[in-house]
C-alpha cells in the first residue's frame, strides 16, 4: 500500500504531509507523556518486526499480493492509536529512504493512510466491539477480557482498518488523477479486503503470543480491574442465579 | 535497561532476523494491492519519476547483485536501522518527558 512518488501531485503530497506533521506532534506529546523504560524495547522490537513482516508479500487471488501493516496491533497493544502513529510513521520513514519502498514526496500520504488511519480505525473499532467490557472510566467490566470476544474484536478491527485504509488511498488517487473514483475503490478495496485476512490473522497470533509470554506488556492488562461482583459475563456463558 | 527487556529486546530482533532472511525465499513476487490495482487502472503511474535513489532500493544491496543474498544482507541491515531509529527516537521522547517533569 507504499504510494511511490509520482501517483500523487506534489502540491497534494505537501497538504498530506502537513496534516501528518500535526498528527506527529500529537503522537509524540503521547509519547512524551506515557512512555516509560518498559515500553521502549517493546516499541523498537515491534519497528523491526514490522519493518520484516512489511516485506514479505503474501500472494492473494487476482494476482495480486500483500503484507501486513500492523498499525492496529500497535494501537491496540498500547491503547492508544498515537503509538500507532510513532512506530509506523518511523518504520515508513526507514522504508522510503534507504529502502525505496514508498516515496518521500508521498510519505505524508503513507503515514496518513497506514500510521494515522490504519492506527485510529483499528484501535477505535477494537474499543467500539470491546465496549461492552469496559466502562467510561477505563475499569474493565467483565470476563470478556479473557474470552474469545477479545481476538475477534481484534481481528475484525485490523481487517477494517487496512480496508479502511486502502479505500482512503483510492481516494487520494482519485484526487490526484491516477485513478477514476469507483474501480479506485473496487480494486483497492478489494485486493485489501483479502489481504486484510492475513492482517486480521497475523495481529490476533502476534497479540495472543504476547498475552501468553509477556502479558504485562499488553496495556489492557495493566487497568485496574473491576471487583468480582461488578464483574458481568460474557453472553455466551450462562448466567449464575444467586441463590439463598 | 533490565535482564527482562533486553530479553524482550534480543528475543524479538532474532524473530525479526529470522522473518527478514527467510522473505527473500518465500515472500509473493506478484504485485502488492497498490501497483496491482495501478496495472489495472493507469500503468503510467508506476513510472518512478526519479525524486529519491534509495541506497537499498527495492530490498537490494545493488553491489550483491539482485540475488537472495542481496535481498537478505539488504533486510537484515533494514531490521537493525528500523529497531535502532525507533530505539533512538522513543528514548529522545522518554528523556524528554524526564527533562520535564
Amino acid at each position: 500500500m507504499h504510494i511511490p512518488d509520482g501517483f500523487i501531485p506534489l502540491w497534494q503530497c505537501a497538504i498530506y504531509w502537513t496534516i501528518a506533521i500535526i498528527f506527529l506532534i500529537f503522537a509524540f506529546r503521547w509519547g512524551r507523556k506515557n512512555l516509560s523504560e518498559k515500553n521502549i524495547p517493546l516499541f523498537a522490537v515491534l519497528a523491526a518486526g514490522i519493518f520484516a513482516i512489511m516485506s514479505m508479500n503474501i500472494p492473494v487471488p487476482f494476482g495480486s499480493s500483500g503484507h501486513m501493516v500492523g498499525a492496529a496491533m500497535v494501537a491496540i497493544i498500547f491503547m492508544s492509536p498515537w503509538a500507532a502513529v510513532i512506530v509506523i510513521a518511523l518504520v515508513l520513514m526507514v522504508q522510503g529512504i534507504f529502502f525505496g519502498d514508498g516515496g518521500i514526496t508521498t510519505m505524508g500520504a503513507n503515514i496518513l493512510n497506514m500510521g494515522v488511519a490504519g492506527g485510529f480505525v483499528g484501535y477505535y473499532v477494537w474499543k467500539g466491539l470491546y465496549r461492552p467490557y469496559m466502562g467510561k472510566d477505563g475499569i474493565l467490566k467483565g470476563l470478556g477480557v479473557l474470552g474469545k470476544r477479545k481476538w475477534w474484536a481484534i481481528g475484525i478491527a485490523s481487517w477494517i482498518a487496512i480496508f479502511y485504509a486502502a479505500c482512503q488511498a483510492a481516494i487520494e488517487m482519485w484526487l490526484a488523477g491516477t485513478f477514476p473514483l469507483g474501480l479506485g475503490l473496487f480494486y483497492m478495496g478489494g485486493y485489501h479486503a483479502m489481504i486484510g485476512v492475513f492482517e486480521a490473522i497475523i495481529t490476533v497470533i502476534v497479540i495472543s503470543t504476547i498475552e501468553k509470554v509477556r502479558p504485562d506488556l499488553l496495556a489492557w492488562n495493566r487497568l485496574p480491574r473491576a471487583n468480582a461482583d461488578d464483574i458481568v459475563p460474557e453472553p455466551s456463558e450462562p448466567r449464575e442465579v444467586a441463590s439463598k | 535497561m533490565n535482564t527482562t527487556e533486553r530479553n524482550l529486546l534480543i528475543g524479538g530482533l532474532i524473530i525479526a532476523l529470522i522473518i527478514g532472511v527467510l522473505s527473500p525465499f518465500i515472500a509473493s513476487t506478484q504485485p502488492d494491492g497498490l501497483e496491482a490495482s495501478a496495472n489495472h487502472l493507469n500503468p503510467s503511474a508506476l513510472i518512478n519519476p526519479g525524486y529519491w535513489h534509495a541506497p537499498f532500493d527495492n530490498y537490494q544491496v545493488h553491489q550483491l547483485g539482485d540475488g537472495y543474498l542481496s535481498g537478505i544482507v539488504a533486510l537484515v541491515i533494514g531490521v537493525f536501522i528500523a529497531l535502532g531509529f525507533v530505539y533512538v527516537v522513543v528514548e529522545i521522547l522518554k528523556r524528554k518527558n524526564r527533562t520535564n517533569n
